[in-house]
């Protein structure tokens, strides 16, 4: 499979992947619509990683979730830290806005817990593979520090193969990332099941 | 004046005033070299502890064990001495500490590392703010060597 068609095929992973993680959260938020942009899949050098969410010191809530089973990885939930506080306001209903407290940062590990295993079931399901996620960390820190502990975390290398979607809900007002970090030979043996790659 | 932003593996050098500064150090740690007499600073965003078979051609600022030398070079080249060089470090952090808390963070494998190689390069560490669960920023003045390191809703030191 060459390069384009392999970023064509991770978008589509994402799509389906979203997709049920925004139906997900959705339905925590009593069907309030939510929208997605196309899928963004990139192969990007190490050095072009850093500035590649933008906003580095701009404060986020990011989750960082492990992957094992028969396809390893990582996936991260960033979004603004306004959209945070909007999210776990419309969850949880009696929250002031104004900081997050205890309850409100285990309100938000669960939204990106909800979504990301939505997620990763779709994929499972459509290629009859496993994929496990480890219990979500949170972190709500300068963008580029939350970003570059998720880099680390998953130990890239050289070159990273990263699919974001962004999604949005109530206009503009929430807005957040998506990020699989697929392991490369794990994604390849995805590939063949499919039926995209010669064995 | 001059700044020049220092990004994850990027190891930067100035000589005489400017500023070095890198933002969103989080698990990585930021490195700083100075030789007060001849004004020169370096400083280094280093991303994990130790160069990985598989990635022989990253650049030297990306690893604690390649970039301690990397930077020492870069140093001597304008016009450092290098037993004049004193080090400083921030970052180090365990943003996700409920990931793997049985494990040493990568972080902290990061300073146990930049540590490491300091030592066995000779040059002393004269100022700190590692680890905690919080990213940090780190402005570095060449002009007289003080480095700056802000956090979210914390009163910013002086290392």
């Amino acid at each position: 499979m060459n390069n384009s068609a392999r970023l064509d095929f991770l978008k589509e992973l994402a799509n389906i992947g979203t997709g049920h993680a925004t139906t997900a959260l959705s339905q925590m938020l009593h069907g309030k619509l939510f929208r997605l942009v196309t899928p963004d899949a990139q192969m990007l050098p190490f050095e072009e990683l850093a500035e590649y969410i933008g906003g580095l010191e701009q404060i986020v809530a990011g989750i960082f979730i492990v992957i094992s089973g028969d396809v390893k990885g990582y996936m991260a939930f960033l979004m603004p830290y306004e959209s945070a506080l909007l999210l776990v306001e419309l969850l949880t209903g009696e929250f002031d806005g104004e900081e997050l407290g205890e309850l409100e940062r285990s309100a938000l590990q669960e939204i990106g817990n909800i979504m990301i295993t939505s997620y990763l079931n779709a994929l499972s399901k459509m290629t009859g593979l496993l994929m496990i996620p480890s219990i979500p960390a949170l972190a709500i820190d300068m963008a580029g520090a939350v970003w570059q502990s998720v880099l680390a975390g998953a130990e890239v290398t050289s070159d990273v193969t990263l699919i974001r979607t962004e999604f949005s809900a109530q206009g503009k007002a929430i807005e957040g990332n998506i990020i699989f970090l697929p392991d490369e030979e794990d994604f390849a043996r995805v590939a063949r099941i499919l039926g995209l790659e010669a064995e | 004046m001059v700044e020049v932003f220092v990004n994850m593996g990027q190891i930067r050098a100035l000589k005489t005033e400017g500023f070095l500064t890198t933002v969103g150090l989080g698990s990585c740690v930021g490195v700083t070299m100075y030789d007060a007499q001849a004004k020169v600073g370096v400083m280094g965003h280093i991303f994990l502890p130790k160069q990985r078979p598989n990635d022989r051609d990253a650049l030297p600022g990306k690893y604690a064990d390649t970039a301690i030398p990397a930077m020492i070079q870069e140093a001597l080249k304008l016009g450092a001495v290098k037993h004049r060089l004193e080090a400083k470090m921030a970052g180090g952090a365990n943003l996700f500490s409920n990931l793997n808390p049985n494990s040493i963070s990568i972080g902290e494998q990061n300073v146990i590392a930049v540590r490491e190689h300091l030592q066995a390069a000779g040059v002393p560490i004269t100022g700190q703010a590692v680890q905690g669960s919080h990213g940090r920023k780190m402005r570095f003045s060449v002009a007289d060597g003080s480095v700056t390191v802000t956090a979210i809703g914390k009163t910013p030191v002086r290392i």
